[in-house]
């Protein structure tokens, strides 16, 4: 079963005058983690906040269709559109500790979520954060960067939105929590309809955990294959130099 | 030939201070004792909060040791040098380098700052400037105009017009995609022996560090835990915690093995 359909995106700076991506489509089935990858500056991260609407009109025209349960998110009203964001597609973005406000204490966020105190409990202590009476005190600003992911993780999780989008969760973090991440996205895929749409240049993390991974490049987003033909594919020359230097590195 | 740097049972460690909220004293190196050899690469991985950062502040002169020695023996003559012959490559280039400043104008001063009298200064620079790739047409780029790879390779052959001996890395493949890692580690290694620079690479990237170094040191809650010539490490891992690492590296905790990860919480 289909997830979201992104039927069309094609974007432009707001001018018109330089083309970001190209008619890219794909679809998120259930179930899956589906990944992108790419070099720098390819345009990954702008396509991942472009999903749900969340790019500012003044830098990006945006021109597509994204349809998540039968309906279209870009002509989506307003308040349908705020609902969604807050319960359905969820965001780990890369600097996670801007996704808070720093005014506010932690426990601030943890309260509004959930009531369950021992679900809290464990995933704390899955991704070994301190515990709540240390934690709860504390503000977003006074964590380091890795802590703030793991805690935006966590909270993204209590949620229980159907569609995680993250956007390189392994970049500011060591490979163990890297490795608690992993797990923790298979183990969320498994449940219900869920799926994860996984934004990352770290290949070998995006072996590990994808069912689907696609290449962007030059504007375009490849077909999304399954993990093994992916990574035997030939005929294309941008990914094949992407794969020669991911192997040579490896070997 | 003599020991470019040795390290005798160096600790650090941080005092009780009301302001930063601890009470107890904080140790964060615990006899530390390693020497390098001139034209080394040494690799120094662990996770966050091992002490990497502390101790390669420790070697370029950053903070002072609680207690220890630290000895750096210059191999050359720098009675007419004025820059330090201990460098450090940052992550954060963009905040580094002068926005507003030419390239070229960058690698000048520090050359003239060097070593006025006895340098060819232009064709000093053209050495420099060609053995980190940059064409003339970036020359004459100020700094906001480079992309972050640029930047890298610019702060880095101004780091070579300094004409250190030691030049320490810090994280220098973490944002990089796996073509630019790759470039990069050529880079190094072709620096490495055209300027007899001796290189200490603090990175996360395992696989990287096998690559460009000669001996890695794995550090844990600010112990040596493990050191030896890289392929050894690789290939027979001794201790436990280094086979943490590994295993971590290739993704494959079958069950979250939380052993060694209690030191990150904080």
């Amino acid at each position: 079963m289909l997830k979201a359909e992104i039927k069309e995106i094609t974007m432009k700076t707001a001018g018109g005058k330089k083309v970001i991506l190209n008619d890219v489509k794909f679809e998120l089935g259930e179930n899956q983690i589906f990944t992108i990858v790419g070099k720098n500056g390819t345009g990954k991260s702008t396509l991942a906040k472009s999903i749900t609407g969340l790019l500012d009109s003044y830098t990006y025209s945006v021109i597509g269709k994204v349809y998540f349960k039968g309906s279209d998110i870009f002509t989506m009203e307003e308040e349908k559109l705020l609902l969604l964001r807050k319960d359905s597609i969820k965001y780990v973005f890369q600097d996670a500790a801007n996704s808070f406000d720093p005014l506010k204490k932690l426990k601030y966020y943890f309260e509004l979520l959930t009531k369950d105190r021992n679900e809290i409990d464990d995933l704390l202590s899955y991704f070994v954060l301190p515990d709540k009476s240390k934690l709860y005190d504390m503000h977003a600003y006074e964590v380091s960067g890795g802590m703030a992911q793991r805690i935006n993780f966590v909270l993204i999780l209590l949620s229980k939105p159907e569609i995680i989008i993250l956007d390189e969760p392994t970049s500011g973090i060591d490979s163990a929590i890297a490795n608690l991440f992993l797990l923790k996205l298979k183990e969320f895929v498994k449940q219900n309809k869920n799926s994860v749409l996984l934004i990352t240049q770290d290949i070998l993390f995006a072996e590990k955990v994808s069912d689907k991974i696609a290449y962007l490049a030059d504007k375009k987003l490849s077909s999304f294959y399954n993990v093994n033909e992916f990574f035997n594919k030939k005929d294309d020359p941008l990914l094949t130099k992407f794969l020669n230097a991911k192997n040579q590195i490896e070997v | 030939m003599k020991k470019l740097v040795e390290i005798t049972n160096l600790s650090y460690s941080v005092r009780p201070n009301s302001i930063l909220r601890f009470s107890n004293e904080k140790i964060i190196l615990k006899n530390i004792s390693l020497d390098i050899s001139p034209n080394e690469i040494i690799g120094i991985t662990g996770e966050s909060g091992s002490g990497k950062t502390t101790l390669i502040k420790l070697i370029a002169g950053i903070l002072k040791p609680s207690s220890g020695k630290i000895k750096f023996t210059p191999q050359q003559k720098r009675e007419k040098v004025k820059t330090n012959p201990v460098q450090i490559l940052f992550q954060n280039n963009s905040e580094i380098l002068n926005p507003f400043r030419r390239i070229e104008s960058t690698i000048e001063e520090t050359i003239h700052i060097r070593n006025k009298k006895e340098i060819d200064v232009a064709a000093e620079k053209e050495r420099i400037l060609d053995s980190v790739g940059f064409t003339n047409e970036l020359w004459n780029r100020k700094g906001f105009e480079l992309s972050g790879g640029e930047q890298q390779r610019a702060a880095l052959s101004r780091i070579l017009a300094a004409k250190p001996e030691l030049l320490i890395l810090d994280e220098p493949f973490s944002a990089q995609d796996v073509e630019s890692q790759l470039n990069l580690l050529n880079l190094f290694k072709k620096i490495n022996v055209e300027y007899n620079l001796t290189m200490i690479c603090v990175a996360h990237n395992l696989k990287i560090l096998r690559k460009l170094a000669n001996r890695i040191f794995i550090m844990y809650n600010g112990e040596i835990v493990e050191s030896g010539i890289t392929e050894n490490i690789f290939k027979s891992p001794k201790n436990d915690y280094t086979k943490f690492l590994l295993k971590c590296e290739n993704y494959d905790l079958k069950t979250p093995e939380l052993k060694f990860t209690e030191t990150l919480s904080d």
